[in-house]
């Protein structure tokens, strides 16, 4: 068998998640590039395809119908599509939108108007398209995807944790920001980061999105009485990455 | 057992002297908490160290250990085994060090576990602070701390250093030690055993009362249910525990793609998917599907299952739980207290 | 020196001396497939011989951790009787990551083995007396291990039954078995499948169905191995039937990840099902509430 090809594609997002890639490092991606042929990839390379591929890793979440047509195609040409980053898993960040009336004007002011900025509400791409895998995270963590690739280079499914940060953290031996007087998410986050943020004194925001059974009610309580937010942020505190896992849920 | 001397003056010089001699792990700050670290310099020493966020099970069972290596069609196993010095572990630690050794090593000893254990020389020291979550005073009272090498109290005057093992007796070429007085290792004794008292929790029941209780409520759902209630299943609970050694096993390859790794890494069997098996397609049947089941086996597993076989309780009365769990659900104490007093 | 810390000492010092070599657990050995055989669209079937032939001690009903490395390892009934030496059989359904790696195996590869682990069948109770296997589907591949036992050492059993139910005709296990069976005036031999489909003749229903078929004797020792639905059947009639719970003999599953009573994952209450089992009576497995 040959080296799979793979190809980066990108909606509404920052494009971060590819420019993760590009922070590996000359090593460690340069020996990527002997087990994978990357054939489309636009924050490092002007080339692009047509072709069949055999991994998809599609950044971005599905803001426009327009964009209905393109990813059904990437599909149609994909063996393994992976949502790419937390806007394409989730919705991610984009998503707050979803439960903001005003935003156009709140972001755009007087420009709010333009034809560019029409968009409808933030949704994965899995709303479109089956996804097979998904690269949680805001941004990915480049490890992880760098581990994704190689199970999937040896026809093995990704291993993609399912228990909370505070695992992470208490491995590393981290301080637990609750006893810092501060506040975190980390025990309804999903891991696999590591959990880089509470080491180095900064609450986890959850940016890889819940576990798939997060106890929202005891998030909220926690959040008020150990980490002292009031009752309306104890609410909307999950809200930054989760905001189309939280809505329609029981808290 | 020798008791030796040595005096407060002395003290410093001698780990100096240790730390030039041997690797040292022992506890230090972190923020506002201790760990349990390498040593390079005798001032970041805190013996005075109330409890460490982790247990120094850390030491002889890492969160994440290669167990296999594997390139091509080779493989060999990983077994590390530095000697060192593992100084300043609490008494309700050692206990937990004594059950751990016990376990790594029966029926199939665990490789890996033995031989840093082995390596390693196991010093003992009183404590001077207590944590604001200690119950040791209170549990497992008639277990005795073995397994370690030397136990270090600290007295008015300096250090009594009593070695147990050669191991023990092995560091006395370090410092300025000499045969402690009597009165010397009876003040020491008063002050290990004075400490019993001051911790602010405790378990106001005998073990095996707390035994015989929890198979009497093991079947009430209700009871585990509305414990569990605020459960966040992360696990916190389990991975900083003294006593616990669950695992998860996966294979990586590296970045060459021929080369790898088998690792285990920390578990918690409070986690949603810990005891959970694929059937096929796509089915999977899981064994302790509710936060309560898992929370009461956390509880079992601590105060009834392991107690014939390591007599006592899989609890040393740390309070690492209680501190860990932010939902502030995991205290032993309260819990156990509420399952005694509850209605019959 | 106290006693206590001399002891505790020595005693980790001289396990450790026996841990050289062969002596690390989590260290695998090497096998040959010879033979790889798709017996049902999802389940497949190896013939495995140890590497440089060494001789595999194992008794019937003790399982195996077989990996792959890269993929990981999976605990696996032995599905074949030590009485038959030179090699050994197991059966993986393409369920998760390592059993799908496995799939892709042909005769000629290697793959590795630690093991064997797990009490197996108590041979010393069955011997000398009637004997019930009760099988549904995969089911069938550990408690093969003791029926080519109980044919390799006729003599030395009394009566012996076999019951074997699975979904339909397509995920029977082992073909040239089940001829032979159905054959054998050695065993009293009776199939089913839930959902009959082709040329099926055969008894269509649940294995409890069987039981109308041949009149169980007093005495008889009864294994069972299968899915966790039909644990529950097949206990409820050996219920109806009188079968003393001590002769009711059950191969559970649970998740067996390191096979050495370490990891944890597959405790039953106080019980590891890897080191403790995973052959429970059922007067074992009753007085512990998780096992059901």
């Amino acid at each position: 068998m040959g080296k799979p090809t793979v190809a980066f594609f990108d909606f509404a997002c920052c494009e971060g998640c590819q420019i993760e890639m590009t922070n590996l490092g000359d090593e460690a991606f340069l020996e990527l590039l002997n087990h994978i042929d990357i054939v489309e990839f636009r924050e490092a390379m002007s080339e692009t395809t047509k072709e069949p591929i055999d991994i998809a890793l599609i950044e971005g979440s599905f803001t426009r119908e327009a964009d209905r047509a393109r990813l059904e195609d990437i599909r149609r040409r994909a063996k393994v599509v992976i949502a790419y980053g937390q806007c394409a898993t989730t919705g991610g960040i984009n998503a707050l939108k979803n439960h903001q009336k005003d935003y156009k004007e709140f972001v755009y002011g007087h420009a709010a108007g333009m034809p560019h900025l029409a968009s409808d509400s933030a949704r994965p791409i899995s709303s479109v398209i089956k996804v097979d895998y998904n690269a949680f995270g805001c941004p990915v963590s480049k490890y992880e995807v760098l581990q994704i690739i190689s199970h999937l280079v040896h026809g093995k499914e990704p291993v993609i944790p399912d228990y909370p940060v505070c695992m992470e953290c208490k491995r590393r031996e981290t301080v637990c920001r609750y006893h810092e007087g501060d506040h975190c998410l980390g025990q309804v986050a999903r891991a696999g980061c590591g959990a880089p943020c509470p080491a180095s004194g900064i609450p986890c925001e959850a940016c890889r999105g819940f576990v798939s059974d997060p106890n929202l009610a005891s998030l909220k309580k926690v959040l008020r009485e150990e980490g002292g937010l009031s009752e309306r942020r104890a609410e909307t505190k999950a809200l930054m990455f989760t905001a189309n896992e939280t809505a329609g849920r029981p808290a | 057992m020798n008791a030796y001397f040595i005096s407060a003056h002395d003290f410093k010089p001698f780990i100096t002297r240790l730390i030039e001699a041997r690797r040292v792990i022992g506890p230090v700050a972190k923020r506002n908490r201790f760990t349990f670290e390498r040593v390079t310099r005798a001032e970041d020493l805190r013996l005075d160290y109330d409890v460490t966020i982790l247990p120094p099970k850390k030491i002889f069972f890492p969160p994440v250990q290669d167990l296999v290596h594997f390139e091509g069609e080779r493989y060999a196993g990983c077994i590390e085994a530095e000697p060192q010095v593992l100084l300043g572990v609490h008494f309700y630690d050692v206990k937990a060090i004594d059950m751990t050794d016990q376990l790594f090593r029966e029926k199939f000893a665990d490789p890996n576990y033995l031989a840093a254990r082995e390596a390693t020389t196991v010093v003992a020291s009183n404590v001077q602070r207590v944590s604001d979550a200690a119950f040791w005073g209170s549990i497992g009272a008639d277990v005795a701390p073995k397994g370690h090498d030397a136990f270090l109290t600290m007295i008015e005057t300096g250090y009594v250093f009593e070695t147990r093992t050669p191991k023990g007796a092995a560091l006395l070429e370090f410092g300025r030690f000499r045969i402690a007085e009597k009165s010397e290792v009876a003040a020491a004794d008063r002050v290990n055993a004075e400490i019993l008292e001051k911790c602010p929790e405790r378990i106001d029941h005998p073990a095996e009362a707390v035994a015989k209780r929890l198979w009497e409520v093991f079947g009430d759902e209700a009871l585990w249910e509305k414990l569990a209630e605020d459960c966040f299943s992360c696990g916190s609970c389990n991975v900083i525990c003294p006593t616990c050694y669950c695992f998860d096993v996966q294979d990586r390859w590296n970045l060459d793609q021929k080369s790898g790794a088998r690792a285990r890494s920390w578990d918690a069997c409070l986690t949603q998917d810990f005891a959970q098996v694929s059937l096929g397609a796509g089915a999977t049947e899981n064994f302790r599907e509710s936060r309560g089941e898992r929370f009461r086996h956390r509880f079992m597993r601590k105060g009834a299952y392991l107690n014939k076989k390591l007599g006592g309780p899989a609890c040393v009365g740390c309070g690492r739980c209680s501190q860990a769990c932010t939902a502030d659900i995991a205290s032993p104490p309260k819990v156990i207290n509420k399952i005694m007093g509850a209605a019959r | 020196m106290s006693k206590n810390g001399t002891v505790a000492g020595m005693d980790i010092h001289g396990t450790l001396g026996k841990l050289e070599g062969a002596g690390n657990i989590f260290l695998p050995r090497k096998a040959a497939v010879l033979l790889a055989n798709d017996d049902t669209p999802i389940e497949k079937r190896l013939t495995l011989r140890l590497e440089d032939d060494a001789p595999f001690e194992f008794s019937p009903g003790q399982f195996i951790e077989v990996s792959l490395f890269g993929y990981g390892e999976i605990p696996v009934g032995l599905a074949s009787s030590p009485t038959r030496q030179r090699s050994f059989d197991i059966v993986v359904r393409a369920v998760g990551r390592v059993s799908k790696a496995i799939h892709g195996l042909h005769g000629g590869d290697t793959l590795h083995v630690r093991g064997p682990y797990g009490n197996g069948f108590d041979l010393d109770a069955l011997r000398g007396k009637n004997v019930l296997i009760i099988a549904g589907g995969l089911g069938l591949a550990p408690t093969r291990s003791l029926i080519q036992y109980i044919l390799d050492k006729r003599d030395e059993f009394k009566r012996f039954t076999l019951f074997y139910g699975t979904r339909d005709p397509n995920t029977l296990l082992f073909p040239e078995d089940l001829e032979e069976w159905r054959e054998s005036d050695k065993v009293e031999y009776f199939e089913t499948v839930d959902r009959a489909t082709g040329p099926w003749k055969g008894n269509v229903g649940v294995v409890t169905t069987l039981f109308q078929k041949t009149k169980l004797e007093p005495g008889t020792k009864v294994v069972v191995c299968g899915p966790p639905i039909m644990f529950k059947f097949v206990l409820r009639e050996l219920d109806s039937l009188a079968v003393p719970h001590q002769d009711i003999y059950l191969d559970v599953e649970r998740r067996m990840k390191c096979g050495v009573g370490k990891c944890g994952h597959c405790q039953i209450n106080d019980k590891y099902t890897c080191t403790d089992g995973p052959v429970f009576t059922f007067a074992e497995l009753e007085k512990l509430p998780e096992a059901f």
